[in-house]
């Protein structure tokens, strides 16, 4: 399906990866400023996991992308030094530096929680506090641009759409949940103490109960995305029917993004968080749930840039 | 999809002959260079081409002598003509439309350039790429609404017609129109109301491609047949474009 497309495999990666790692530092920063940066505790356990989680993904993607340039086939391995000659209103340009300081600002936040870091001494707290706080804004800037990316060009009317960004800012949100769930999951230890299996599911409770609500808005944005491109007239009608019943991504976006990346993993959280939530029992999701779930919501996040970046490049104008 | 210059370029006319007063003398001429004058400073020219679609009977020429000007590698053309067959028997037609990059006045391609390796030449209007500086990201070929760019495989760059900017510098006209043995080209300067394309254009009615896009394009067609194959799901009547590209669908 990738073959003659202009932006293939590793640019629909990048977006991906790009969105999880700025999702992850976002979740990882408000969830530490949400619960006062103090130096111990449950927020401080989620807010670990994803500051070292958050630098990763984004600067693989942006190898990718390296791959992906025309002027890296050739031979020409340095040229996208190009990039930080000039800065302009390009969604490409403003986003090469907003990844740069990203990659910067995450990998201090992640350097505020290593074990015993030379050169911290007792202003650990203060500066991981205060980059978590330039850490927010920074993540949701790093996710939003990867959709007005695509969303800039009146030339591909299924990306031109200023949802599209909000799309992929909740998806990236969502996939940095389910990432920090996923590895605090494989890592927990199996002969737990009760202490440290109470804040398991405390910490579990936290990150899968805002999943939810995440998954949540997705679905509303989906919804908003796909009727008012139905419900208009002209090339966007004709670029949506790409994944509507009938189109030729249909049975990628239904079942790969609407069933496996939203509405299973929704409704699996719900059954465990809705008891806690509606009658105060204990919440205690096993733990083979909360690694499938957050898997079957990576794979959700990666096939909605799948489909879009494909949808996108095969429709266009209509019309000469 | 056939559409004529839009009313708001014909507002533009009036307020350029106020302004110049040159009212009686080619007034209609200056009607559709007049936007793309409004924006630029006086004096500059605005190179455009106006292709009279019913002299075209698809020779290649263009093709062929844009291809042999710029040794583009096997694959891919900066010029084209694309053949357009359309209705259902007996009622069917065949026409030509020759293809190049529309140096547009508001061309997206150039905004969403993250290097600016690609800009429009204050001077002609001309939209070129310095390929020294582009880095291959191909979001300017996502961006062109015409699908008028490709990634040069050997330069690992953008490419695309640039209206021969080596021969207009000098003088001459673009390899294109000089070779078209029908003289179905006409290449000149909008902004000058007395040049042949300005006097042309004010005769007929000319369009141009898309213009809902809105990237305002300085290449004119006469009487050239717009229909897309996706028209054929409109009228229900039988509609095949052949392009140079490998894949089917013009996009």
């Amino acid at each position: 399906m990738t073959e003659g497309l202009v932006w293939g495999l590793p640019v629909v990666f990048y977006l991906f990866l790009a969105g999880m790692g700025a999702g992850t530092l976002v979740v990882s920063s408000s969830v530490l400023l949400r619960g006062g940066g103090g130096p111990r505790g449950i927020h401080v356990d989620i807010a670990r996991y994803g500051a070292f989680l958050a630098p990763v993904p984004v600067m693989v993607g942006c190898g990718l992308l390296i791959f992906e340039l025309g002027s890296f086939h050739t031979g020409h391995w340095f040229k996208w030094i190009n990039l930080y000659k000039v800065i302009n209103l390009s969604p490409m340009s403003i986003g090469t530096w907003l990844l740069t300081f990203f990659i910067f600002i995450s990998l201090a936040y992640a350097y505020t929680f290593v074990r015993n870091a030379p050169y911290l001494g007792e202003n650990r707290l203060s500066l991981r506090r205060l980059l978590a706080w330039v850490s927010v804004p920074l993540g949701i800037g790093v996710a939003v641009y990867t959709g007005v990316l695509l969303g800039a060009m009146p030339s591909r009317p299924f990306w031109n759409s200023p949802i599209l960004a909000l799309l992929f800012l909740m998806s990236a949100l969502s996939t940095g949940v389910a990432i920090i769930l996923l590895t605090r999951a494989l890592l927990h230890p199996r002969k737990a103490d009760s202490e440290q299996q109470l804040r398991f599911h405390a910490s579990g409770y936290i990150l899968t109960s805002s999943d939810i609500l995440l998954i949540g808005i997705e679905l509303v944005v989906i919804f908003l995305f796909i009727m008012f491109a139905y419900l208009t007239v002209g090339d966007v009608r004709y670029a949506i029917a790409t994944i509507l019943p009938g189109g030729s991504l249909a049975s990628y976006f239904w079942f790969g993004v609407v069933a496996i990346g939203l509405l299973i993993p929704a409704l699996i959280e719900l059954y465990f968080v809705i008891p806690r939530l509606l009658y105060h029992r204990e919440y205690a999701a096993p733990r083979g749930v909360e690694i499938v779930v957050p898997l079957a919501v990576l794979v959700g996040g990666f096939m909605l840039r799948y489909v879009i970046v494909i949808a996108g490049q095969v429709t266009g104008p209509v019309g000469v | 999809m056939v559409t004529d210059i839009p009313p708001s370029e014909q507002v533009n006319r009036r307020d350029f002959l106020k302004k110049t007063g040159s009212a009686a003398v080619g007034a209609g001429a200056a009607g559709v260079s007049s936007s793309a004058l409004a924006a630029r400073p006086e004096g500059t020219k605005q190179y455009g081409m106006l292709i009279d679609a019913r002299r075209c009977y698809g020779v290649h020429a263009c093709t062929v002598a844009c291809k042999a000007k710029f040794d583009v590698p096997l694959g891919h053309n900066r010029s084209w003509v694309e053949y357009i067959e359309k209705g259902n028997y007996p009622d069917v037609t065949r026409s030509f439309l020759p293809r190049l990059c529309n140096h547009c006045s508001k061309p997206n391609c150039v905004s969403v350039c993250p290097t600016g390796a690609t800009w429009k030449r204050e001077e002609d209007g001309i939209v070129v790429i310095d390929p020294d500086i582009c880095i291959g990201c191909k979001y300017c070929i996502l961006a062109c609404p015409y699908d008028m760019r490709f990634a040069n495989p050997e330069t690992g760059a953008a490419d695309k017609c640039d209206f021969c900017v080596h021969r207009v510098t000098e003088g001459l006209e673009p390899a294109c129109v000089e070779a078209c043995p029908s003289r179905a080209r006409v290449f000149g300067d909008l902004n000058d109301p007395d040049s042949e394309i300005s006097r042309t254009i004010a005769r007929n009615p000319v369009t141009v491609l898309r213009p809902e896009k809105g990237t305002e394009p300085n290449v004119f067609y006469i009487a050239a047949d717009h229909s897309d194959e996706r028209n054929s799901r409109v009228e229900n009547q039988y509609v095949r474009v052949d392009t140079n590209r490998r894949y089917a669908e013009r996009r």
